[in-house]
Order: C-alpha cells, then sequence, then structure tokens
C-alpha cells in the first residue's frame, strides 16, 4: 500500500514541479540588456567622484580646504593650492586616482561646498591603469551634468567670518544640541525627542541657513552630514 | 504548399531528362539524401536556439538575444566559430576511434530518417520494417559514444562512454517494449502503415497506449542523454562525458547529433502514437513539423524542470520499473486487442 502511496506522490511531485516551470515561461525576463540598456542609477549612488561647478559662474565649487583629502582613507585625493591675492586658497591641481579609490564616499560627506560628489557614472575601464587618474579638468568634465543641490549658505559671511568665526564655532559645539531643541520646541511634534530624530533633523535642515550662517568651519560639518543625507531623501523619494 | 506535388513535378521531370532505371534512382536518392540533410542541419540550428530560449524564459532570463532576431542565428554564428577552431586530438587518443566517433554518431542519427515519414508519401523510403530499422539503427549511438570515451584516452571520457553504454542498452529494451504495443495494434512494421492507422485524433494510438507513450517518452529521454537521464555527459561530475576531448567541428557533430537524435525520438512518437501527419487543413508535412516541435518541447521542458538521477537509481529505474510496466502494458495490450476483436470485431 505504502508502495502506490510512494509511486502516486512521486508522480504528483514530478507534475508540480511542471507546473512550476510553465509557470515561468510566460513571465517577464528579468535580464537587463546591459550595453544596451542601463539601470537608473539613484542620486545617491556612489560612483566616481567629481568636481561640481556653480550653475552660473560655470566655475568650481572647490575652496581648497583640503577637507576631502584628510578624508580620503586611501589617500586617492591629491590636492595642490596656493594662495591668492584675495587671501584666499586657490585650486592648482585636484587629481584623484581612481585605481585607488575605494568610494567610501567620505569626501563627500566631508565637504562643505559641494564642491565633489559621488555621481552616478560607473563605468570608466581603460585600457591603461594611468588613464584613471584624473585630473581637474576632467573631474569639472565629468561634474557638469551631474544635478547637486548647492548649500544655500556660505557666500555672504565669508567676509565677516575671521571675526566672528571662532566664539561662533565654540559656542556651536556645546549649544548644538539645546539650540535644536529651543528651535523646535514651537513644533508639538519634534518636541518628544527620542523618537522623532528623523523629524528633528530635517526641522534642522530648514532652519539651518540662519542658525549657523558662519558655519565655513570644522563644527558645522559635524552637523551638516545629516543635513546633507536629510536634504536629499524627498527629492529622491519623488 | 503540397510538397508532393512538388516532389511529383520533379520526379517527371528527371523522367523527360531521359533518366531511367538506375540512374534515375541514384539521382532521386541522393537528391532526397541531400535535401533531408540540408532540413535536419537547419533543424538541429533551431533546435539548439529553442532549447536554449525555453531554458532561458524558464529561468526568467532572456537567452541569445545578439545575432539576427532575438539571436536566431546565434546557433549559425557559433558553427561558424566552431568550424574556426582548431581540431585537436589528444597525444595518446587511439587516432581512428577517435576521428569516426562522431561520424558515426552523425550518421547513425541521420540514418533513422530514411524511415520517418514526414508527410503523407514524404518518406524516403517506406520499408516493411520501417520501426525495427530506426531502432537497429539508432542504437549505432551506444557504439559511438563508446568509441568517443575509449579513443579520447581520458578518464572523464571513458566515464561518461561506459554510463551511456550501460543506460542506452538498459533503456532501449523497455523503450522498444512500449513501440511493440503499437505494433501490436497496428499490425505493421511499416511507418506509413502504422500512420495510415490513425487517421482522426480519436484513432491515434496514445489513446490506447497512454502506459506505452509514458514508457516512451521516460525510455526516450534517457536514450537521447537528457535530463533528468544526462548522466553520460553530467557535468558536474564529468565535466563534459564523452566529447569532453573534442573540439571543433568534431564536437559540434556531437553537438549537432543530439539535438537531431531528440529530433528522432520525437518524431518516432509522433509517428507511433500522435498520429503522425495526419490532420485537417494544413499539409501533412506541417502537421507533422509541428507535432513533433512540441514534443521537442515537452522534452525541453522536463529536462529544465528535473534534477539529474543518481546512476544506481537509472538502473533500478530501467530494470525495476520500466520494463515490468512495459511487459504488463505488452500483455494488456494484447488481452485487450483479443477482446476488442471478440466483442466489436
Amino acid at each position: 500500500m505504502s508502495l502506490f502511496k510512494k509511486v502516486i506522490d512521486g508522480v504528483y511531485n514530478l507534475l508540480l514541479g511542471l507546473k512550476v516551470t510553465s509557470l515561468r515561461l510566460p513571465e517577464r525576463a528579468v535580464t537587463l540588456q546591459y550595453p544596451d540598456e542601463r539601470w537608473e542609477m539613484p542620486e545617491r549612488s556612489r560612483g566616481i567622484v567629481v568636481l561640481l561647478s556653480d550653475k552660473e559662474t560655470g566655475k568650481l565649487n572647490c575652496t581648497a580646504c583640503l577637507l576631502c583629502q584628510k578624508a580620503c582613507p586611501t589617500a586617492a585625493i591629491t590636492i595642490e593650492r596656493e594662495k591668492g591675492e584675495d587671501k584666499k586658497w586657490h585650486l592648482t591641481s585636484f587629481t584623484v586616482d581612481n585605481t585607488i579609490c575605494c568610494f567610501c564616499g567620505l569626501c563627500e560627506e566631508a565637504c562643505n561646498f559641494s564642491a565633489l560628489k559621488m555621481a552616478t557614472k560607473y563605468e570608466f575601464s581603460v585600457y591603461d591603469q594611468s588613464e584613471l587618474v584624473f585630473d581637474m579638468k576632467k573631474l569639472q568634465e565629468l561634474g557638469r551634468d551631474v544635478p547637486y543641490t548647492p548649500r544655500p549658505k556660505k557666500k555672504k559671511p565669508v567676509v565677516k567670518k575671521p571675526a566672528p568665526a571662532e566664539p561662533a564655532a565654540d559656542e556651536m559645539k556645546p549649544k548644538a544640541e539645546p539650540e535644536k531643541e529651543t528651535e523646535s520646541k514651537p513644533e508639538p511634534e519634534a518636541e518628544t525627542k527620542p523618537e522623532a530624530a528623523s523629524g528633528d533633523l530635517f526641522d534642522d535642515a530648514k532652519k539651518e541657513p540662519e542658525s549657523n550662517p558662519e558655519s565655513g568651519a570644522e563644527p558645522a560639518q559635524k552637523e551638516n552630514k545629516p543635513d546633507s543625507s536629510e536634504d536629499k531623501k524627498p527629492e529622491a523619494q519623488e | 504548399m503540397e510538397l508532393e506535388k512538388l516532389f511529383a513535378f520533379f520526379g517527371d521531370l528527371l523522367a523527360q531528362i531521359g533518366l531511367t532505371g538506375v540512374a534515375l534512382t541514384v539521382v532521386v536518392n541522393v537528391l532526397v539524401a541531400a535535401m533531408l540533410l540540408g532540413v535536419l542541419a537547419v533543424m538541429a540550428l533551431f533546435l539548439v536556439w529553442w532549447e536554449r530560449k525555453v531554458s532561458a524564459h524558464i529561468q526568467d532570463r532572456l537567452g541569445p538575444m545578439r545575432v539576427g532576431w532575438h539571436g536566431s542565428l546565434q546557433t549559425l554564428a557559433d558553427g561558424v566559430k566552431l568550424l574556426q577552431k582548431e581540431d585537436i586530438t589528444p597525444t595518446n587518443a587511439d587516432r581512428p576511434v577517435f576521428f569516426w566517433a562522431p561520424v558515426i554518431v552523425y550518421s547513425s542519427c541521420f540514418m533513422a530518417y530514411v524511415t520517418i515519414p514526414w508527410g503523407k508519401g514524404l518518406i524516403p523510403a517506406d520499408l516493411n520494417i520501417g520501426i525495427l530499422y530506426i531502432i537497429a539503427i539508432t542504437t549505432f549511438t551506444v557504439i559511438s559514444l563508446l568509441m568517443a570515451g575509449w579513443g579520447s584516452n581520458n578518464k572523464w571520457a571513458l566515464l561518461g562512454g561506459m554510463r551511456s553504454a550501460a543506460q542506452i542498452i538498459s533503456y532501449e529494451v523497455p523503450l522498444t517494449l512500449s513501440i511493440l504495443g503499437v505494433v501490436m495494434l497496428a499490425g505493421s512494421l511499416s511507418m506509413q502503415t502504422i500512420v495510415a492507422g490513425q487517421q482522426e485524433i480519436w484513432n491515434w494510438y496514445i489513446w490506447r497506449q497512454p502506459l506505452g507513450f509514458l514508457i516512451y517518452i521516460i525510455a526516450a529521454t534517457a536514450e537521447v542523454n537528457r535530463t533528468p537521464f544526462d548522466l553520460p555527459e553530467a557535468e558536474q561530475e564529468l565535466v563534459a562525458g564523452f566529447n569532453v576531448e573534442y573540439s571543433g567541428m568534431k564536437f559540434a557533430m556531437f553537438f549537432l547529433a543530439e539535438f537531431l537524435n531528440m529530433f528522432t525520438v520525437s518524431a518516432i512518437a509522433t509517428t507511433l502514437f500522435l498520429g503522425g501527419w495526419n490532420g485537417p487543413i494544413l499539409p501533412s508535412w506541417m502537421w507533422f513539423i509541428g507535432k513533433t516541435l512540441a514534443v521537442v518541447f515537452v522534452l525541453m521542458w522536463i529536462r529544465w524542470t528535473y534534477p539529474r538521477l543518481r546512476v544506481d537509481h537509472l538502473m533500478e529505474f530501467a530494470w525495476k520499473w520500466l520494463l515490468p510496466l512495459a511487459f504488463l502494458n505488452l500483455v494488456l495490450t494484447g488481452i485487450g486487442y483479443e477482446l476488442w476483436q471478440r466483442i466489436f470485431g
């Protein structure tokens, strides 16, 4: 008896297998015909590093602050700069060695001036390794059409900076937390701190232009990190 | 599109030229052979492409897409590539055996088409022992696979050849016995007579021989070394089995022969169980090819569904299951036929 049951079970399962594969047959293939089609990369995907330029003037946003160079764990970024007559640093060369770049995105996070970004471009095969060392021109060229949201602050306060920058920056460090709370209190939602972490930050991002206009130096960088991430999310979702 | 009229026209043409007797026979046969060769070559190319497409779509892939419409010329491109490849013979190979194996495998599967009825009157030679001839000829495959395995002087190839010999000989028995049921009903070994016995769809032998059909399909799958019975060329165990040392055009011959064998067993299944070229409206050869391709599709479907059997299971299945079932089928057919004759005849 059990033998018959086994046989029937076996035949049933074999037919079940055929059913599964036959249901797969008319389904749409998931294959992407790669060189002809490409995935649309999400805006925040970490492709090649590019230098961004101001959309109106066409000049590079980079202020040669070296933050990205310091942040780079593999030392793929090499910056050379010189002091101009206006006592500001000017880039003379900006090189990214893509053979050692690990695409971690720390340089983008370090940058306070929307000067560089990890673009969505991920195909840059070449015949010779040396072609993978991109200089300033090439990086600017690659970043020409990369969309980005420029930071809404720095231009005006730059002049006032030298005097109030230091004390302001010092104040910011300890006061960063309380300041947020005081500002967000009026809104009932943000009042409950622990659960509304993201809402908190988002509020912060909106108010930032007023709250820390002097932020050219390091302290602001810490605040900009969450700022930049939250800044872009809504756009990407749209 | 009635091909038989076309052939009749050409026959008249040859007669008008003044060919008679032996010369006419030779010329006609050579022409038929050339035509078959062409059709079968195209069919093999198509089957390779189709198999890749079916497998791809079962796995939610696209398969070949580059060469031609949806990759339809892909096998042609592969064939051209294989033609250009170096023809390597291993140093310690048994040279004549190694050389003749692909020739024999291809010619044996080609020879089976002598008695396959492509349509009404479209049969190269309607032998009165047609099906017996096919069974005898297709068994040549075993010899050639053994030759390939032995001649290569390679462990994998030898194992593959031995496995294929054991497998094909084992499955030959239930295969033949399952065919015998149909032969008993038709009362003839001739392919055209068998087809003529199944004019209408309810006359098809599959309704009177369901068990026989099932056994035939299973045994035929094993016969042509297809998954789930592809032990002779089990990639994971034997690299490529008996054809591991073959390259270039010799490999291509094995490959095409494999697909042609699949077409052969499907054509036999069509002829014996599915009414052959009988069918309404469309010309008979279209019915034959359509039905055969449907059977081929079932074989492909099976291949891309089931995993491979273990060697001992394979043998057990042939000798302990298929063989008794085939005998049972034979006995039931005999009793049923006799009863039918007594009651209705």
